[in-house]
């Protein structure tokens, strides 16, 4: 059973010559081949290492200090700085997340207990299931010519648990929160999904191969910039980031849906956002700038294709979270007036593009 | 007032946020920030900062200026050897019109302005921990200068540090002393005696009887070159015929 796995896991192994020898030393072990068999598994290291889980809670730590730092610097103050001062302060989401870890995660009397505890938890199913269908070159969870529609689907699901959570947590914040977020999820997700669309008629596919392929001599953010545009701010409205920031509004409903939430549970909810930004940034990538094509490397092999989509969605991310600092909230009739006018306006060209560029490509 | 339409047009709207992002972009790489991390690094004061205020035992010649013009009460005369200032800085502005009064230069500022007490009681400062400055913690490593200009602001930072000094300021007064301009009318109560600290009024003949009965040409003072001219005597005196003239 063991050596049937073993065999499995060693025929689908990635190569990076970089780090070969090490490798080659460490399979002549017995049990820490396995291991290291298993690690090195294309569809195991897609979802745990790159682009999954391991480079997610990096990003996570990056971008919560690094948006902080920028809003601050506009801002003219400093921003988080006391913890590690020779590198400014960059470990201070980690010194948080380790504080959240040990306090006491209060549940209060009115909560709906067990789904005031299982959502957040919940709420990963539907970010973490995206990742095993975004490829990476030849780094992959789960190949799919279907790939790019089941990442929009999956993202679809997120802010049902988001009103869920207002809906358990019992508070008149958190109802006022997940009332916003179903008005806001309502506005962004049809342009959003007709954007896409656009792109899919563009490449005549949803497979994430084919619409790479396609872009390797125009990215498709020339090949159809109004659908680019849409995306941008479907994308800002998604992950209720400032001029969209209704749900969460600090300031009026001191953040909506999770005002509730405490501890351990407060750090899971708090990055839910960022989490979805990353998804949908990785999307962003594969269909606008060229997904993992790039420079490549010969010393890092396989490793080339998730580095050099890891560097495109980090880049993407940090311009976005400048946009924080620039804007003021829009209201909520604006935010929706916005986006049912000129949003669906927009999209609504932006896919009559795609459709005419795809017939002509 | 009158507010002025803003213009809608798509143009123009574009300009702005363009404007928006520019700025933004802008501040993201060099920030216009002009606040100093303060424990670590130290603001260059000039040289006139009031700050923390430092007694010269040797030079006060207890007239009791400092005390009687604080505008807020803060100065507090208390006695060993002689009277000497102590300040109470729970009422202490920071004004530094006993620093100015002074005729002799005993009190002098320094560039100490960040002082911490460990209880409210200890902010009544002696004259005796007046002597001194009091012990200093630096945390800063380095000093930064604001460079104000027409054009806008900038700050310079130096790796040197700043030392913490006391400005003493001499007055430029010319010695004065104390005169009698009408020697009649003097009523030879003595209180400038009394209140003369350096013994420097003697009392020459005394021609008014106890009864107050004037005898000839009244008193007669006479003022010693122990005179250092702080003017106590003028205070007191209830006739007002006392004065400070300046002496070559």
């Amino acid at each position: 059973m063991i050596s049937t796995l073993f065999e499995i896991f060693k025929s689908n192994m990635v190569q990076i010559p970089l780090i070969q020898p090490i490798i080659d030393y460490l399979m002549q072990i017995p049990l820490i081949n396995f291991i290291v068999a298993l690690i090195l598994w294309r569809p195991f290291f897609a979802v745990v290492i790159i682009p999954g889980l391991t480079v997610l809670l990096l990003y996570l730590l990056y971008i919560v200090w690094f948006e902080r730092k920028l809003t601050a610097r506009v801002q003219w103050r400093v921003g988080p700085l006391e913890v590690a001062r020779p590198i400014r302060g960059a470990i201070q989401a980690l010194a948080d997340g380790l504080r959240y870890f040990f306090q006491e995660a209060i549940v209060h009397k009115e909560a709906h207990r067990p789904y005031f505890i299982q959502l957040p938890i919940l709420a990963f199913i539907p970010i973490l299931l995206p990742i095993a269908f975004i490829p990476a070159g030849n780094v992959v969870g789960i190949k799919s010519p279907y790939a790019v529609q089941l990442v929009v689907a999956f993202l679809a699901l997120i802010p049902i648990t988001i009103i869920a959570i207002g809906w358990a947590s019992n508070n008149r914040f958190a109802f006022i929160g997940s009332v916003r977020e179903a008005l806001i999820y309502v506005s962004y997700e049809i342009p959003f999904i007709i954007a896409v669309i656009s792109m899919i008629y563009l490449y005549g596919s949803g497979d994430p191969y084919v619409a790479v392929e396609k872009q390797s001599i125009v990215p498709g953010a020339i090949m159809n910039p109004i659908a680019f545009l849409v995306f941008i701010i479907a994308m800002l409205m998604a992950t209720s980031r400032l001029p969209f920031e209704i749900p969460e509004a600090d300031q009026e409903i001191a953040f909506g849906p999770f005002v509730e939430y405490s501890g351990m549970l407060f750090g899971l909810v708090m990055v839910l956002a960022y989490e979805k930004l990353y998804v949908m940034a990785l999307l962003f990538v594969t269909l606008f700038l060229g997904g993992w094509s790039g420079f490549y490397c010969e010393l890092l092999g396989d490793l080339n294709a998730p580095l050099w989509l890891f560097i495109k969605t980090i880049i993407v991310i940090s311009i976005l979270a400048i946009v924080r600092s620039m804007y003021a909230r829009y209201r909520i009739d604006q935010a929706v007036r916005y986006s049912f006018s000129w949003l669906i306006a927009l999209s609504i060209v932006a896919l009559v593009i795609g459709i005419a560029v795809g017939w002509i490509v | 007032m009158k507010v002025e339409k803003i213009s809608r047009s798509p143009l123009e709207e574009l300009k702005r946020h363009v404007g928006v992002i520019q700025e933004a972009f802008k501040q993201a790489v060099i920030p216009d920030r002009v606040t100093i991390e303060y424990p670590r690094e130290r603001r260059k004061y000039p040289e006139n900062l009031r700050g923390f205020i430092v007694l010269d035992k040797s030079r006060c010649i207890s007239c009791f200026r400092c005390a009687q013009i604080c505008p807020a009460n803060a100065i507090q005369m208390s006695y060993f050897e002689n009277f000497y200032p102590g300040i109470d800085y729970t009422k202490c502005i920071f004004c530094h019109f006993c620093v100015e009064s002074c005729p002799t230069g005993a009190l002098a500022s320094s560039t100490l302005h960040d002082m911490a007490f460990k209880s409210l009681e200890d902010m009544k400062v002696k004259p005796n921990q007046m002597m001194r400055l009091p012990a200093t913690i630096r945390e800063d490593v380095q000093s930064v200068e604001y460079d104000v200009t027409k054009k806008g602001w900038r700050l310079i930072r130096k790796m040197e540090l700043e030392d913490i000094k006391v400005v003493r300021i001499l007055p430029k007064l010319k010695p004065r002393r104390a005169f009698c301009l009408e020697p009649e009318s003097c009523l030879g109560c003595r209180q400038c005696m009394e209140v003369c600290p350096h013994e420097a009024i003697v009392m020459e003949r005394c021609e008014i009887t106890l009864e107050g009965q004037i005898v000839g040409k009244g008193c007669v003072l006479k003022i010693t070159e122990k005179c250092v001219g702080c003017g106590l005597c003028v205070r007191q005196c209830p006739m007002k015929i006392l004065s400070l003239k300046e002496v070559e």
